[in-house]
């Protein structure tokens, strides 16, 4: 039997979640749920992603296309964080040591 | 250790409905949870108090329990025994004002957990709500790294809840880069897999040297006589010294590009940017008035 892959209705019941939740996120494309000898199997891989949605759902009532939203804007933010840091690496090449990185 | 005011951590007032209590709970959670503020320790805190406060004001229970004793919290337990022996007697009792004590705020629990004023009144954190438990907490960890160690691959043993972990750290890691480890964050439960560990390089700058991803820069005072007519300068690179013909006329921050003489490439073995070499022209001062005159002179044949 494979162990990165968790069966959803398990995954559910273990954490209290609707498995429609499940199929709604699934529908957005916000998580894979792939079907293995009939049973409709989470990725472990993705349990840390699907936890963060599980809690802007349930804990913050942002609903499934808030979801979609936050998690591309957050990208977003981490990819001009990410770009912002080197552009301030290419500052202090200039002399400018007092930037914090 | 103090008083919290939780009517003043989630801006209600004291005769806020419980419905009031939840709506103003969601709108500070939504800004401040850390999923949405990462890396953000001011979010955190600040997160964390708002769910302490709606712990006990969205509780009913609890919040009755804090409204009653509120600043006189030391004593709950006292009130609560001394209550009940008048309740015996027949007799009422008010809670006053005189055990009012003033100590110092130790600040909210790390790591999600409450502050000492929240346990002192109802003991430790019991979790309301949807308790959801399967794949372990992630971890994260901060390494700082000296350039040199950065420059090497080496194995390290870091230390997380108590657990000694090995790992190898390849040449080349960036300031800011994270790893992570699978499964070396805390346990799971219910069957759920373990939760990861996220590592965090932090690479102190260098003295000598400029890190542009694999390239490494320099800057080497160059004397205006070498500059003008060309001659030979020692460079110090990160396996050692080298030595550059320099052209005549050579100008003020002209560049020299030194392949493979810069930091290794994070995961490819054998493989190094470049060094790149800034010359900075040093103009002589002082001049004696020899060296001056000679100098007018060569201003008349310009």
């Amino acid at each position: 039997m494979r162990t990165d892959l968790i069966i959803v209705d398990d995954y559910c019941q273990k954490c209290h979640i609707d498995p429609d939740f499940i199929l709604l996120l699934e529908e957005d494309g916000l998580i894979n749920v792939q079907t293995v000898d009939g049973e409709r199997c989470l990725l472990e891989s993705e349990l840390g992603e699907l936890e963060r949605f599980t809690r802007w759902y349930y804990d913050l009532s942002i609903n499934i296309e808030g979801i979609s939203v936050i998690r591309d804007l957050l990208g977003r933010m981490r990819n001009m964080e990410e770009e912002i840091r080197h552009l301030k690496r290419q500052l202090r090449l200039f002399g400018d040591s007092n930037l914090p990185l | 250790m103090a008083y919290i005011d939780y009517y003043k951590i989630l801006g209600v007032d004291k005769n806020a409905s419980q419905d009031d209590i939840k709506k103003a709970f969601k709108k500070l959670a939504r800004k401040y949870h850390p999923d949405l503020n990462p890396n953000d320790p001011n979010a955190k805190q600040r997160f964390q108090e708002i769910n302490e406060a709606n712990e006990v004001l969205g509780d009913p229970e609890k919040r009755k329990k804090y409204d009653q004793y509120g600043e006189n919290w030391k004593h709950a337990d006292e009130f609560e025994a001394q209550r009940q022996q008048y309740s015996r007697q027949g007799g009422g009792f008010g809670s006053s004002g005189s055990y009012w004590s003033s100590g110092d705020f130790s600040g909210m629990g790390g790591d999600g957990e409450f502050s000492d004023f929240f346990e002192s009144l109802f003991g430790t954190r019991k979790g309301r709500g949807r308790t959801s438990g399967f794949r372990g907490q992630d971890y994260t960890a901060e390494l700082r790294l000296s350039f040199q160690e950065a420059a090497t691959t080496h194995k390290q043993i870091l230390t997380v809840n108590g657990k000694n972990i090995r790992i190898t750290v390849p040449a080349g890691v960036a300031d800011g880069q994270t790893i992570k480890l699978k499964g070396q964050g805390g346990p799971g439960v219910n069957g759920g897999p373990a939760g990861d560990l996220y590592i965090t390089f932090s690479i102190a700058e260098d003295p000598v040297f400029k890190r542009l991803g694999d390239d490494l820069y320099v800057t080497s005072p160059l004397d205006l006589y070498t500059a003008v007519l060309g001659g030979e300068q020692i460079i110090d690179t990160m396996s050692g010294k080298v030595k550059l013909q320099v052209k005549p006329g050579t100008q003020n921050g002209a560049k020299v590009r030194l392949k493979g003489k810069g930091f290794p490439v994070y995961k490819q073995e054998g493989q190094f940017g470049d060094l790149i070499v800034t010359y900075s022209v040093q103009i002589p001062t002082n001049l004696t008035p020899k060296q001056k005159e000679l100098f007018q002179e060569l201003q008349k044949q310009h």
